[in-house]
């Protein structure tokens, strides 16, 4: 049984999207708070990912240059982190503020214009070619093959996938606690779900809104940082490409719903990689050259049939 | 006064039309995505052209040999408009260029093919080319049609002893080109192609097209370019240990693999490129001609570049005149055995014999340059594997 089904679907199939929609749930996050506070559509989001990966990878080279370590990826993009959230505010400070009450169709462009911007300025200091995020081939990891096949259920799961699949459980732990028992936690959701409400009441909605770029900011940061380690390479328009699933997720959860990007991101990645199977017969469901439409397929039936996405959003 | 200046400018501009030259059209994509491959392209059009004038010009008058260049931005709507001006306005005998395949096609299609010129592209090799023309003889090439190589992969993979392998190629229209006609050759020649599909360019990952390729073959050809996908593919497969070997076209040679890679994974891949056979003497009188003027002899379709120039020389040459109507069935004279052999910047030789009534055969820096019923040339194919961290070519015999 294991050999005939299990292995195939559950390595080849699963597991992979598994680990790519972590990296949508991540990035979905930020999508979906933005648009929830902030109320608009951020395009520049797929820049900060593949911005925070750059940081990332610059960190480590020079560590090595300088002083010789060799930081692991997600060592050295805790400095990144901070990195990027400095740039998300100074953003917000000078581009996006600004607009704060004019109508949402300008700042959605003003973030179109931030994302070709950030890619300008990233292809002018690091250059337009590729650059090597970590050399070599990941093998899958020996104890755990050994100790499944042992079992007669072999797993191959390269450690990459272990970083990132546990780094997004622990990143989905601490914003859980944010949300649910802090006190900006809860301002967040009271913006979200009411902005002038909120301000009646009393709360700070310009603290809301530097807190939403810095959860927004981490998380992006890490999804991208997660992607490079899957990829092993960076290049300029790798957040860009992940854009449109990632919206795709944040739709399907329900718009200003956190909890709801994640699921979203994980059903997203799990539906691209998975109509790819072979169900019926031997060749693929549908041929993997269409594996982005699956998530567009999903996006507009979403939004033809239950606009708020399934855990109740707001529509626009 | 003002009737005196415009009455000179005029006449000197009717000298200026007088005055005895042909002129060759040659658009190249000098913008666009592949700039650097193109200048020393057009460095060594115009060193032939230097060659042909150095050595008397062109007729018994010694007219000028005179290359009006244009950029067609490897892009088919500027290819269409630059080429429409150099026939119309510049009124050039023949095109020399369009560099990229969509460009060539484009300009064929609605400007040169209706107007009666002949196109010599130095480096489309789209196979859609050998057949884009229905009862014309106008659109020729000096580079290899992929059509070439794809066979000549074939080839090299069960000369390998590899009998049966999985295709995966990038989904545009050069590698999916190039896998087609890889995988039908394949077939044809005794292999077993076990499963053949697309991929979506520039994904973040390819697991579940590797997963259902590796279920059929330990052995897989990889059609892509290496900057949108190629290595991720490449990386998936290693990681999964699905395959054993790789084969593959240039879309993939390039160092960046191996930096990415690890050139101790790369240990059974295999990448052909097409190549010039460097042993001939006609290399060799090119490379002597190329390093003096400073020209890369070995950079990808810069030999090409020259021999279409200077074959478009000993055509018009060998016409007699700069009439568009001879070009063509004088460009298959020049090119193609009999005659004596010619070459490249051995226009005086050729000159000197054509003038007494002889046949000439030019063989070109690139290789032998004689042309099919369909305009294209054989062309030579090299494979490469990676040696100490790098990629090492061989040429295929």
């Amino acid at each position: 049984m294991w050999a005939s089904f299990g292995f195939e679907f559950v390595n080849f199939y699963f597991i992979p999207g598994l680990v790519l929609g972590c990296i949508y749930a991540l990035g979905a996050i930020g999508i979906t708070l933005t648009f929830g506070i902030l109320r608009f559509a951020n395009f520049a989001h797929g820049e900060v990912m593949m911005t925070g990966a750059y940081f990332t990878w610059t960190i480590s080279t020079l560590a090595g240059l300088w002083l010789g370590w060799s930081l692991h990826p997600l060592v050295a993009a805790i400095p990144a982190i901070f990195a990027a959230i400095g740039i998300l505010m100074l953003i917000d400070r000078y581009f996006y503020k600004p607009f704060r009450n004019a109508p949402t169709i300008m700042v959605v462009m003003a973030s179109f214009g931030m994302m070709l911007v950030v890619r300008s300025t990233v292809q002018f200091i690091w250059g337009p070619n590729q650059l090597t995020f970590v050399k070599g081939i990941d093998k899958p990891n020996e104890a755990v093959r050994q100790f499944t096949a042992d079992l007669d259920l072999m797993i191959l799961v390269p450690n990459k996938h272990f970083w990132i699949m546990a780094g997004t459980v622990i990143i989905m732990l601490c914003f859980t606690y944010l949300l649910e028992r802090t006190r900006i936690g809860k301002a967040m959701r009271a913006v979200s779900d009411s902005p002038d409400l909120a301000r009646v009441t009393g709360i700070d909605v310009e603290a809301v809104v530097r807190a939403t770029w810095v959860v927004g900011g981490f998380c992006a940061v890490a999804a991208g940082v997660f992607l490079a380690m899957d990829i092993q390479f960076l290049e300029t328009t790798m957040g860009f490409r992940m854009l449109l699933p990632m919206f795709a997720a944040a739709i399907l959860g329900g718009i200003g719903r956190p909890f709801g990007a994640v699921f979203g991101g994980l059903i997203i990645g799990l539906a691209e990689e998975l109509s790819a199977y072979p169900w019926i017969g031997d060749a693929p469901f549908i041929s993997p050259g269409y594996k982005t439409g699956v998530a567009f397929t999903i996006m507009i039936i979403m939004l033809i049939v239950r606009p708020s996405g399934l855990f109740k959003g707001r529509t626009f | 006064m003002r009737k005196i200046i415009l009455s000179s400018i005029a006449a000197l501009a009717m000298t200026s039309t007088a005055f005895a030259e042909v002129k060759i059209g040659n658009p190249m994509g000098l913008t666009g995505p592949i700039p650097d491959l193109v200048a020393p392209m057009a460095k060594a059009v115009d060193l032939a052209a230097k060659h042909v004038n150095e050595q008397g010009g062109l007729f018994a008058g010694g007219e000028k040999y005179t290359i009006v260049r244009a950029d067609s931005a490897c892009d088919p709507v500027a290819a269409v408009d630059a080429v429409t001006k150099l026939i119309n306005i510049n009124l050039v005998s023949a095109i020399i260029g369009p560099v990229c395949s969509g460009s060539t096609i484009a300009q064929a299609e609605s400007v040169s093919i209706p107007a009666g010129v002949v196109t010599l592209s130095v480096s489309a090799s789209s196979p859609a080319i050998s057949s884009m023309e229905k009862g014309t003889d106008l659109v020729f090439r000096t580079a290899a049609s992929d059509a070439y190589q794809g066979i000549a992969l074939a080839e090299l993979t069960l000369a390998k002893g590899i009998k049966d392998i999985a295709v995966s190629y990038a989904n545009d229209d050069y590698n999916a080109a190039i896998a087609g006609v890889f995988a039908k050759s394949f077939a044809d020649k005794g292999g077993k192609v076990t499963a053949n599909e697309a991929h979506e360019p520039s994904k973040a990952s390819y697991r579940s097209e590797i997963a259902t390729l590796g279920a059929t073959s330990d052995n897989l050809a990889l059609f892509a370019y290496y900057g949108s996908g190629g290595i991720t593919v490449m990386r998936n497969a290693l990681e999964t240990t699905a395959f054993k070997n790789f084969i593959g076209a240039d879309g993939m040679l390039s160092q960046e693999v191996i930096d990415q890679l690890g050139a101790e994974n790369l240990t059974a891949v295999t990448f052909t490129t097409s190549a010039s056979d460097d042993s001939t003497a006609a290399y060799g009188a090119w490379k002597s001609l190329a390093d003096a003027a400073g020209v890369p002899a070995a950079d990808p379709f810069v030999p090409n570049s020259y021999d279409a120039a200077f074959m478009m020389a000993l055509a018009v040459e060998k016409a007699g005149s700069g009439d568009r109507d001879k070009i063509a069935a004088s460009l298959r004279l020049i090119a193609n055995a009999p005659g004596e052999v010619i070459l490249p910047g051995e226009f005086a030789k050729a000159k000197k014999i054509l003038a007494a009534g002889g046949d000439i055969h030019y063989v070109g820096a690139a290789g032998p340059q004689d042309f099919d019923e369909n305009g294209d040339v054989a062309g030579r194919f090299s494979k490469s594997v990676v040696k100490d961290g790098a990629w090492s070519a061989e040429l295929i015999k």
